[in-house]
């Protein structure tokens, strides 16, 4: 059951009602049953591995409540980071070792493994794992309800895809109650649609495009490689962002407020800026619980390029098991690194061309670079493999400029897309400086409608979904 | 919120829903691509006048391709509609029968009967059941009729139109603000000329369906006589001129099945009739098992005379704007036989 389907429209409103009819005592078990029954949809056997990382991490932090206990956390951590390793980077692992073993000419066949990766693993382990080291620094106290704590680990909007939630946010709200709010609950369905928007009439109508390019690069011209991996900057964006108001919205409209999980990430002006506003509970998580216990910036500049160049790498690795998705954090890292080294020689060319922090063209400079940066890394997580992505890479500097041939989506799906963008950029340069759902609700009620019939019909008429149409799986979903 | 404030926005949220269906609505009407042959007219068919109709012809392609209710009343006086789908099976036929039933009291329904022998979902299902007005018979249709993995869309046919919308024009948004829309061919379907070989040898065979389908089929069929009954409407089940045909046995056999069910039922295997209506097979098919224009306006025209003679019906009174519009129907067929 994704958020964009025919059972979830049934679940959700069911969801929604009962919770709010059931006296306090009784809501927060329904959400648990209503979450784990949504996690049930996706394959039943799942579940038993949700139950056990939650088990374990509750006893844990019932330990750690006790004495602090090293010992304790270790095995936790080190049962969490074995499942993942089993889950999801046993088959990745075996087949790197083989073609290492082979190519130093030893005889290795990789095992055929039929494991198939937990819904959501990536993400409920991060947050359980989050939770034990809380509980460990004394930062939060250790959850004494199993049925609030299992609450934690599989609330429904976000057990899936994140965001990855921290306990000192979400727990609490568990215990206080969440009365009908008429209005936070016309802002969550707003957001949920704003979602649906980017994910139907974008997302997935540039994925045509971009997976018809990236699946015969040699075939196109140089700016339709470069169109392509454009392309995959907003998809990838417009996807997973799409996928966080969904779930911001359906936990909103039950009262509930997660994590934000982007802010304008393409309007950053530099790597690290991007990174600040791009998965921020992906980003923040790394950062609490590696790069600063890697000992961050407090150890001079090479110890802290090194902390940032490990935690790109690992963050590429979450991303998913294989060498692009590492090559694509340690280039992000690179980046980084770079920059810092590069910043003094920057300031004074900026400095020489008289342009201040805040002039608008040096702003402009950078907005462009970091997205060209950015744009280039993303080649490597959308290529199937390194051939490929050096394929397009090279194709955007040498070949013909265009190759007449279809790119998968004829003038007016481009026509649609590019429309889509141009609303995406409107919104986005607004809700960089303004509340907009607050604005959108204390605006006339003609105008209210006008936006919610907007959206609904756009998704309606321009959205990819039904007969034909393939459906793309949320970029950052199933298989994380 | 005070009290009164929350039951203004409830009544306003109200409001909001209801013009959302609304527009959801229309704008499935306008991507819906439009169907005035190939059976599933039911555009046509709504608009013809309550209670006007003497026979309803039911069935698949064989009674769209040769029953044209023009030349039927052109010969006999009784009015009629082609309410048949591509390759419908009998359950969906049910429904159909129960859904024209609410504007129309016929006296016959001739249902030709090779249906007895379709799959429980043939591949017309999306055509058949989603032209339908949005009723409880449709949603019959849909629920026990129709492949599950179709519901979603059949339930709200954005999801197989939506990406229409590139091929929209003001003609759509016409035909989504009228309904209904009266047309001379009432069902009928024009197959022109003769396909290469047809009409020298006929294929004489017995279709094959599983033991469990047959009965599954029988059962609808039962449905279908029992609402004849109940609307004491006579049911006449028919098998139309054909190259393409079981042996007479089989034939035989399923007269004596549909009796079994109703001794009231007429059935008429007119599989080898050729000579008797006056078709020539290499002049009058279409391809083996459809007849072409001029084929089915020499068979209206001797069903027509059948249902009077033979079965005794007798055409109802019509309204003289209604009996203008049918002798216009007729002359405009008469008027493209000539052609």
């Amino acid at each position: 059951m994704t958020f964009l389907s025919a059972p979830f429209f049934c679940f959700f409103p069911v969801t929604v009602l009962v919770y709010f009819l059931l006296p306090r005592r009784g809501k927060n078990l329904w959400l648990l049953l209503a979450s784990w029954f949504f996690y049930l949809c996706a394959k039943p056997v799942y579940l038993t591995l949700l139950l056990a990382v939650i088990a374990t991490s509750y006893l844990t932090g019932r330990i750690l409540a006790g004495r602090k206990s090293r010992g304790a956390l270790a095995a936790c951590l080190g049962l969490d980071i074995v499942l993942l390793f089993l889950f999801k980077y046993l088959h990745f692992a075996l087949s790197l070792a083989g073609q290492l073993l082979r190519a130093a000419g030893a005889y290795f066949s990789t095992p055929a493994l039929e494991i198939l990766l937990p819904v959501g693993i990536s993400f409920y382990l991060f947050q359980a794992m989050g939770y034990v080291i809380d509980v460990y620094r004394g930062k939060v106290e250790a959850e004494e309800s199993f049925l609030l704590y299992a609450l934690f680990l599989s609330f429904f909007p976000q057990v899936v895809s994140g965001p990855i939630g921290r306990a000192d946010e979400l727990l609490p709200q568990f215990r206080t109650e969440h009365p009908f709010d008429y209005d936070r609950f016309r802002k969550g369905l707003l957001r949920f649609l704003w979602g649906a928007f980017q994910k139907m009439v974008l997302a997935d109508r540039l994925a045509v495009l971009v997976n018809t390019v990236y699946a015969a690069p040699g075939e196109f011209g140089a700016l339709q490689l470069m169109g392509a991996a454009v392309a995959f900057s907003f998809q990838i964006y417009c996807d997973f962002s799409g996928y966080t108001d969904m779930a911001l919205g359906v936990a909103q409209s039950m009262g509930f407020t997660l994590r934000e999980n982007f802010a304008q990430p393409y309007f950053a002006r530099s790597i690290s800026d991007f990174w600040r506003r791009w998965h921020i509970s992906l980003t923040s998580w790394f950062r609490d619980y590696l790069y600063i216990p890697l000992g961050g910036s407090r150890k001079g500049t090479v110890r802290k390029f090194l902390n940032v160049l490990i935690v790109f790498a690992l963050s590429g690795l979450w991303h998913g098991a294989a060498v692009t998705f590492v090559v694509w954090g340690a280039l992000n890292g690179l980046y980084q690194v770079a920059g810092a080294v590069t910043q003094p020689a920057r300031e004074r060319i900026f400095g020489a061309l008289h342009l201040g922090r805040e002039k608008r063209l040096r702003q402009g400079i950078q907005l462009l670079t970091t997205f060209g940066l950015t744009t280039v890394a993303w080649v490597f997580f959308k290529a199937s493999s390194l051939g490929t992505a050096s394929a397009i890479l090279r194709g955007m500097l040498h070949g013909p400029l265009w190759v007449y041939q279809s790119m998968g989506l004829d003038r007016w799906e481009l026509l649609a897309a590019a429309a889509g963008l141009l609303v995406l950029l409107a919104v986005d340069l607004r809700a960089a400086r303004r509340d907009l759902a607050g604005e959108w609700l204390s605006a006339p009620r003609p105008v209210r409608w006008l936006v919610l019939w907007g959206l609904l019909f756009a998704c309606l008429i321009f959205g990819s979904y039904g007969t034909g149409y393939d459906a793309q799986a949320f970029l950052y979903g199933f298989s994380f | 919120m005070s009290r009164s404030k929350i039951k203004k926005e409830l009544v306003w949220a109200a409001v909001f829903l209801l013009l959302t269906a609304l527009m959801i609505n229309f704008l499935s009407d306008v991507l819906r691509p439009a169907q005035t042959s190939y059976g599933s007219t039911w555009r046509a068919f709504l608009a013809e006048p309550e209670d006007s109709l003497d026979v309803i012809y039911l069935g698949s392609s064989f009674t769209y391709c040769d029953v044209n209710p023009a030349e039927v009343y052109d010969s006999s006086g009784l009015t009629g509609f082609v309410m048949a789908g591509s390759e419908q099976p009998l359950s969906i036929t049910y429904w159909y029968l129960r859904e024209i039933l609410k504007t129309q009291s016929p006296s016959a329904v001739v249902l030709e009967v090779t249906s007895l022998y379709f799959k429980p979902y043939q591949n017309y299902t999306q055509k058949n059941v989603d032209l339908m007005p949005f009723s409880r018979n449709k949603l019959g249709a849909i629920f026990t009729a129709s492949e599950p993995e179709l519901r979603q869309g059949l339930l709200f046919d954005l999801y197989f139109y939506h990406s229409r919308w590139k091929e929209v024009r003001p003609d759509d948004v016409v035909r989504a603000l009228r309904p209904t829309q009266w047309d001379e061919r009432k069902g009928f379907t024009a197959m022109q000329g003769v396909l290469d070989g047809v009409g020298e040898t006929p294929d004489v065979a017995d279709r094959e369906v599983a033991p469990e389908v047959y009965a599954d089929n029988l059962e609808w069929l039962g449905k279908i006589l029992a609402l004849c009954r109940k609307h004491g409407i006579q049911p006449i089940l028919t098998v139309h001129p054909s190259y393409v045909r079981c042996t007479p046995e089989v034939y035989a056999r399923i007269g004596q099945e549909a009796e079994k069910m109703d001794p009231n039922v007429i059935f008429c295997d007119w599989s080898n009739a050729f000579a008797e209506i006056g078709l020539v097979p290499n002049r009058h098919l279409y391809d083996g098992s459809h007849l072409n224009q001029e084929g089915a306006a020499i068979f209206s025209a001797w069903l027509g005379r059948e249902l009077t003679g033979s079965f005794g019906l007798t055409p109802r009174p019509q309204t003289p704007e209604n009996t203008a519009a049918w002798q216009a129907a007729a002359a405009w067929w008469n008027d493209q036989s000539a052609q």
